[in-house]
């Protein structure tokens, strides 16, 4: 009886060992899962160990998740990369020339392979050594052949007039130069006595216009090679706006010395298509100090929330959004009293309620995650809040009030400016102008662990766009009235 | 006058935190064991002066404490952290 007994807890075993195997853990970069693996490692969300403690069925979800992605991915990458290697006419080939970066190239071989990537840099590295020649000192029959796999005929030619057109550019820019035409220094030194080298206004400002775009009056305006009566061709990389016409072009400039106007050239395409948003390759900084900011939108009946580190994007994709579908939505930045910033926009009651006009669903909630986002409320034991509300009225009411005294403000009119501000209410003020939602801020500072310097870089969440922990005194109103945290 | 009143305010607070710390350091001294007779050992602390040494010392860190959070605020709003 015994012997059938071991051969039944035999079996038995090999029963349970084999269901215990039936679902095999995938290697690290199996073949079968190849974009997969390439959107991991891209995004950084594995590394060979940190799957390899996987458990196997975890991995086949995680695989299951990512195929998606991966393939919309993929696909992208190999239109980028079919369009980059067919030959290129002049224009492409600048914008490849000075556009592509090491990382492109990067991205290429981790997604399309080793061999795409070498020819990729092989016609990247041939182009860019003969836009250099060509510039110096021509191109010979052998360089043109070289490069005809990579360039249509008329970029060919266009490369070969190159050094042409720059020596008479050269040549039109010394006709021009007076200093063909040069005055004796000892006159010039005479009719320069008690010149000043103060710039007249005009002259200055329009100086400070040609170097950085900045006006007289501070103001910055993008300089636009294209735009007024002062273009110049774009001349940003060797052969830039070079066409055919370019020795007529020359010619003209030359002969007549007028300005000639060419369009400007449309900008080629010459990354990479860009990760996919959210992903750690987007988010990765090595910052020391926290740059964390952005808006989380739970939509009901989705499961994962919509995160943005832009606000501009996040006011798109909730304009996209149904009428009273958002459950949950965090604003996270700084904060002050009446305001928050998220990145570069910042928010007061009216356009947070505008921005959700609608959108919220019955009983959603918007969290402003920001220092002092609701008024300090009455008093408290606590001595950290109590700390914060001095440290408020110091920042915002006694530091501003004295700046203005400075400033010749009269008493009156800059306490009554400072006495309405430092303890202005942002999350009740948005809650009266949405009737239903729960708006919740801070009555405090609030103070974020994981945006301390040196921690941030340890815990790689410089860029985080929700904020973990925020040890704060929060608030939340309804109506404006008071209500429970939901 | 509104503006003296107003100075007043900013240094009474700017104090805040270092008054914990002040209190904290009065209690400890009030509290200290009393020094030992020439030869003779230190007697053991009594549970009052126990229990006002150990209050000292909270009072001293959290009014560390405040001045730190002071700090950090103060880097935050000039955009350092």
């Amino acid at each position: 009886m015994k012997a059938p007994r071991f051969l039944i807890s035999l079996l038995l075993l090999a029963l349970a060992g084999g269901a215990a195997f039936a679902q095999e853990a995938v290697e690290w970069k199996h073949q079968d899962f190849r974009p997969e693996f390439a959107l991991f490692t891209e995004s950084e969300a594995y590394t060979r160990e940190t799957w390899t403690a996987l458990p196997p069925l975890e991995q086949t979800r995680l695989l299951g998740e990512a195929r998606q992605p991966a393939g919309e991915r993929l696909a992208a990458m190999t239109v980028y990369y079919e369009t980059a290697m067919k030959p290129w006419n002049t224009q492409e080939l600048n914008g490849y020339a000075a556009g592509v970066k090491d990382a492109d190239i990067a991205a290429v071989k981790l997604w399309l392979g080793q061999t795409k990537a070498e020819a990729f840099k092989k016609k990247l590295s041939v182009s860019r050594a003969m836009i250099k020649k060509a510039a110096a000192e021509g191109l010979d029959a052998g360089d043109r052949a070289a490069l005809q796999p990579y360039l249509t005929p008329e970029a060919i030619a266009d490369l070969g007039s190159l050094r042409a057109a720059v020596s008479l550019q050269r040549q039109a820019a010394v006709k021009a130069d007076p200093a063909r035409n040069e005055i004796p220094k000892g006159a010039v030194n005479s009719t320069l006595q008690g010149v000043t080298g103060r710039l007249g206004g005009s002259v200055s400002g329009n100086l400070a216009k040609a170097f950085d775009g900045s006006t007289a009056t501070g103001d910055v305006t993008p300089v636009q090679a294209a735009a007024g009566r002062h273009d110049i061709p774009a001349a940003n990389t060797a052969v830039s706006g070079l066409t055919g016409r370019t020795g007529a072009l020359a010619n003209k400039s030359a002969g007549a010395a007028s300005p000639q106007r060419i369009p400007a050239t449309p900008a080629v395409k010459s990354s990479v298509p860009a990760p996919l948003p959210g992903t750690a390759a987007q988010k990765k900084s090595t910052a020391w100090t926290s740059d964390a900011y952005g808006i989380t939108v739970q939509v009901a009946g989705r499961p994962e929330p919509l995160t943005f580190r832009k606000a501009r994007d996040a006011e798109a994709a909730i304009r996209q959004l149904p009428d009273g579908s958002i459950s949950r939505i965090t604003l996270y930045g700084h904060g002050s009293p009446g305001m928050q910033t998220v990145g570069d926009d910042a928010y007061d009651p009216d356009s947070a309620a505008a921005m959700l006009k609608g959108k919220m669903a019955r009983g959603g909630v918007v969290q402003f995650s920001g220092c002092n986002t609701a008024s300090i409320g009455g008093a408290s034991v606590n001595p950290a809040v109590g700390i914060s509300m001095a440290a408020r009225r110091l920042l915002y009411f006694s530091l501003p009030y004295f700046q203005d005294r400075m400033d010749g403000v009269p008493a009156a009119q800059a306490r009554e400016q400072w006495e309405k501000t430092w303890n202005a209410d942002l999350s009740r003020d948005t809650s009266l102008q949405m009737r239903g939602t729960v708006v919740c801020g801070y009555r405090t500072f609030g103070l974020v662990p994981g945006r301390l310097p040196g921690l941030t870089r340890l815990m790689g969440n410089q860029e985080a766009t929700t904020p973990g922990y925020v040890a704060g005194k929060k608030v939340c109103y309804r109506d404006g009235r008071e209500v429970p945290e939901p | 006058m509104t503006d003296l009143g107003y100075l007043l305010e900013a240094i009474l607070l700017l104090a805040v935190p270092f008054v914990p710390i002040a209190v904290g350091v009065l209690l400890r001294r009030k509290f200290s064991p009393a020094p030992a007779a020439e030869g003779a050992e230190a007697p053991a602390p009594t549970g009052a002066q126990k229990a006002g040494r150990l209050i000292g010392a909270i009072l001293i860190g959290v009014g560390a404490a405040s001045i730190l959070f002071m700090l950090i605020v103060l880097l935050n709003f000039k955009g350092y952290i």
